[in-house]
């Protein structure tokens, strides 16, 4: 050892500072740079399954020119992705290879709205040109012939191909023939390429990623398929701006042109606009319940929805006339069934039952039905041909037997379209009776009182259906879904409505 | 070295002719894992072409990548090295520390039972930090990262994130490589300290040091070949490090887009070419890193240091 100690207290400290130097050396090149570049908003950050990487950029890159918002796209395997998404709470959108995740997440409640985007079929890759002159699943099966498969645990489609084998009973002899079992669908299509498998089962899509491969239609994966959407995350920061994303990303004229070139079968998706614009005819004593959530969902949507609220018999005729809206909300199944044919996916959504209403301690003491045909009452009733409400009136009157139909009607003071209109009119003290929905005297039940029918046909159904020739069934499905939730049930349950959507 | 009276085994074995097949047989043994080294390169070089490698450079995501690996690693490196010396000092000088302890509390009367506990205590203890330093080599890069995920959802995590984000942004890069590379190089200072003789220390502290004064002068310069490698390892193994990122980090190009990153993105879609071509980058920018600390190092090296 030598004694120059001042000399040696600089190594030590002087190796010591020129490290921290060096460190805040590189921290400012890291800080630097990005200041630079990247300016304006947060991107939105979108969960997307490796295997459909191509097509997603593409788009991302697109929207970026077009709005110079980034997405910043987070890659995975869709089920590592949302456990990612699960436990980070971070992120917006949720794009897995199959809606088997969507449907588990949702189960979590960690998604708001879905939109579909496109489908993909199974395949049997296998190397161009075929060398081992694989043709059906007894030839995968032979000695000698390698096979991986995507772990059906972990990947969409070794999911897609367990089910579809284990249905033609064939999976066991797979399952066992297996040489290897990878993670994700470009493992095994990587495996194939490079020659240490003969065949795997892979998407349609992933052959085309490949030039070196080719796919080989099996019998047994038949009408099977995948089916791609895009989620908005329940915990994102900006539901807003990803739901904008989604529906870019579906747009039938610009996200899917991509998705279809990469070679996906597109969903039938809307038209790309700004903000888009649909068209709801809705009987009229469904407002109340519905007006918050398509205030939201407009909000949500970035969306105007034109609704047009009246007697279910007026909007069937008008449809009979030529109008075609986006999605109807029919007050009655019977009103629903007339316009069957210009509409899809019709499921019910609420119950409401009918009442006798008086004003408020019943001065004239009106207890049944039967009292309604009192000489010298005056009745209001819901037009029979115009509105739902009256048709059904009509039917439970008919019902009572009795000649009570023809009684009441001798009482008939009014007939009007909606029961809202009957409402007014007994508070403004020109009428006796009325019959008319629970949920029509909801807002005003301090001045009225309700005498229960004791009849199981007093009661209407609300069936909701998307117009079959509407350009926004997409946009029309999301205002279903919006009107299914949980929120909604509420807000249904509140003005006395039944609730008629299964649970999940 | 080289008395006469040393015995002939301990000579250096180049001077006798019959000691040539057992050098050979080394030779052989050891070349053949060089050799494999080589030749995945080798496949590797084959299996691309200069055109994939222009192609490679040519892409300004690759070359972000290039960047934030070379600057995360780096500071994971010297991140590593800061809390590896202290570390890796304390547990090797820890029975050193521990007489100190003993010999100030036993100052009063002989008590040889509190002596005997304090000993097992300390040992006790010692074994337990060596255990818990060895978590990050042992866990699967996978669930450090899932770990580091989880962390940040805790609320100390999330006060954190209020500051300033760290989940999927640079930052976690860091962290993610930090919290396995470290662990590297504190096993290596570690050893490091334990081979170099705590006597000249001792006669430093005769001779009037503080503790401090000690270890800043002799300690920490004699270490310094030591500590070059700790930091090279840690900065390779940052380098290369992919599980934990892909987890806390997300793969989002320009963002947080390491070269291991890079490999697996390109992977993922199918060209291999441009996967090898990254690869083989990357392997070039470590060996020209490493190579020229190395020879920085060598050139600076101290006598009595451990190699």
């Amino acid at each position: 050892m030598n004694r120059q100690r001042g000399g040696r207290i600089n190594v030590g400290w002087m190796a010591f500072v020129l490290s921290v130097v060096v460190f805040a050396a590189l921290v400012a090149v890291l800080a630097w740079k990005p200041r630079g570049q990247a300016q304006g908003t947060e991107p939105i950050v979108l969960y997307c399954a490796a295997g459909i990487r191509v097509p997603v950029e593409a788009v991302a890159k697109r929207y970026e020119q077009e709005f110079g918002v980034k997405i910043q796209l987070e890659y995975g395997g869709s089920q590592t992705l949302l456990a990612q998404a699960e436990l980070s709470r971070k992120g917006d959108l949720y794009l897995p290879a199959d809606d088997s995740y969507v449907a588990m997440a949702r189960k979590k409640q960690l998604l708001d709205e879905v939109v579909p985007v496109a489908r993909m079929r199974p395949v049997l890759a296998v190397q161009k040109g075929n060398p081992k002159g694989i043709r059906t699943l007894d030839d995968v099966l032979r000695a000698g012939v390698r096979l991986a498969m995507a772990n059906p645990d972990a990947a969409a489609v070794g999911k897609v191909t367990r089910e579809a084998l284990t249905k033609a009973g064939r999976w066991e002899a797979v399952n066992k023939h297996t040489t290897v079992f990878k993670p994700t669908v470009n493992e095994v299509a990587n495996d194939v390429k490079l020659g240490t498998v003969d065949a795997a089962f892979v998407w349609d899509v992933t052959v085309r990623q490949y030039p070196e491969l080719q796919g080989i239609e099996l019998r047994e994966l038949e009408g099977v398929a995948a089916h791609i959407s895009i989620a908005v995350l329940h915990n994102s920061a900006r539901p807003i701006a990803g739901l904008r994303f989604a529906r870019y990303l579906s747009a039938c004229d610009k996200g899917l042109v991509e998705f279809k070139k990469a070679g996906f079968e597109p969903i039938e998706g809307d038209g790309w606009t700004e903000r888009p614009e649909m068209l709801l005819l809705s009987g009229a004593m469904l407002r109340p319940a519905i007006e918050e959530t398509i205030v939201r969902f407009e909000f949500r949507e970035g969306a105007r929805v034109n609704r047009v609220y009246n007697g279910c018999g007026i909007l069937v005729a008008q449809m009979k006339a030529g109008q075609r809206p986006d999605a109807y909300f029919s007050c009655d199944t019977s009103f629903m069934s007339q316009v069957a044919d210009m509409f899809m996916d019709i499921r019910d959504i609420s119950g409401n039952s009918m009442m006798i209403v008086v004003p408020r301690s019943n001065p004239k003491q009106i207890r049944t039905l039967v009292d309604l045909g009192r000489a010298g009452l005056k009745v209001g009733l819901a037009h029979e041909q115009q509105s739902a409400l009256g048709a059904l009136t009509r039917k439970v009157l008919l019902e009572a037997g009795g000649g009570i139909y023809e009684a009441v009607r001798k009482n008939l003071a009014v007939e009007s379209a909606t029961g809202d209109l009957l409402v007014n009119q007994l508070r403004a003290g020109s009428l006796d009776a009325i019959i008319v929905y629970v949920s029509n005297t909801a807002a005003s039940k301090e001045h009225l009182e309700v005498v229960a029918i004791e009849l199981a046909s007093a009661s209407a159904t609300q069936p909701m259906g998307i117009g079959r020739e509407s350009k926004n069934k997409q946009l029309a499905s999301r205002l279903a879904q919006a009107i299914r939730s949980a929120e909604s049930r509420g807000r249904f349950v509140s003005l006395g409505f039944g609730w008629k959507v299964p649970a999940e | 070295m080289g008395e006469p009276n040393i015995p002939r085994a301990m000579q250096k074995p180049r001077q006798v002719g019959s000691d040539a097949p057992f050098v050979v047989g080394l030779g052989i043994i050891g070349s053949a894992y060089v050799l494999l080294i080589v030749a995945m390169i080798v496949a590797d070089a084959a299996f691309t072409t200069p055109g994939h490698l222009l192609a490679a450079l040519d892409s300004p995501q690759i070359r972000y990548a290039i960047k934030l690996s070379l600057i995360s690693s780096s500071m994971t490196a010297v991140l590593s090295v800061w809390f590896a010396v202290p570390l890796g000092y304390l547990m090797s000088r820890s029975r050193f520390f521990g007489q100190g302890l003993t010999i100030e509390s036993s100052a009063g009367s002989g008590m040889t039972t509190a002596w005997w506990l304090k000993g097992v205590f300390l040992r006790t203890l010692k074994h337990l930090l060596d255990a818990i330093l060895d978590i990050p080599i042992v866990l699967p890069p996978l669930v450090m990262g899932l770990s580091l995920l989880i962390l940040f959802r805790t609320p100390v995590g999330q006060a954190i994130e209020g500051v300033f984000p760290v989940t999927y942004a640079v930052p976690s890069v860091i962290l993610a490589q930090f919290s396995v590379a470290c662990a590297f190089a504190v096993r290596t200072m570690r050893v490091t300290f334990d081979q170099i003789n705590p006597r000249s220390e001792q006669v430093a502290l005769t001779l009037g040091c503080t503790r401090s004064q000690a270890f800043w002068m002799v300690a920490l310069p004699e270490a310094r070949r030591g500590i070059l490698t700790a930091g090279t390892l840690a900065w390779a193994r940052a380098l290369g490090e992919f599980g934990p990122i892909v987890v806390f980090s997300g793969a989002t190009r320009m963002r947080t887009e390491v070269l291991p990153t890079t490999v697996w993105l390109e992977l993922s879609v199918g060209s291999i070419e441009a996967a090898v071509a990254v690869s083989l980058l990357m392997v070039m920018a470590a060996v020209l890193v490493l190579i020229v600390v190395r020879a920085a190092g060598a050139d600076a090296g101290m006598p009595g240091v451990v190699q």
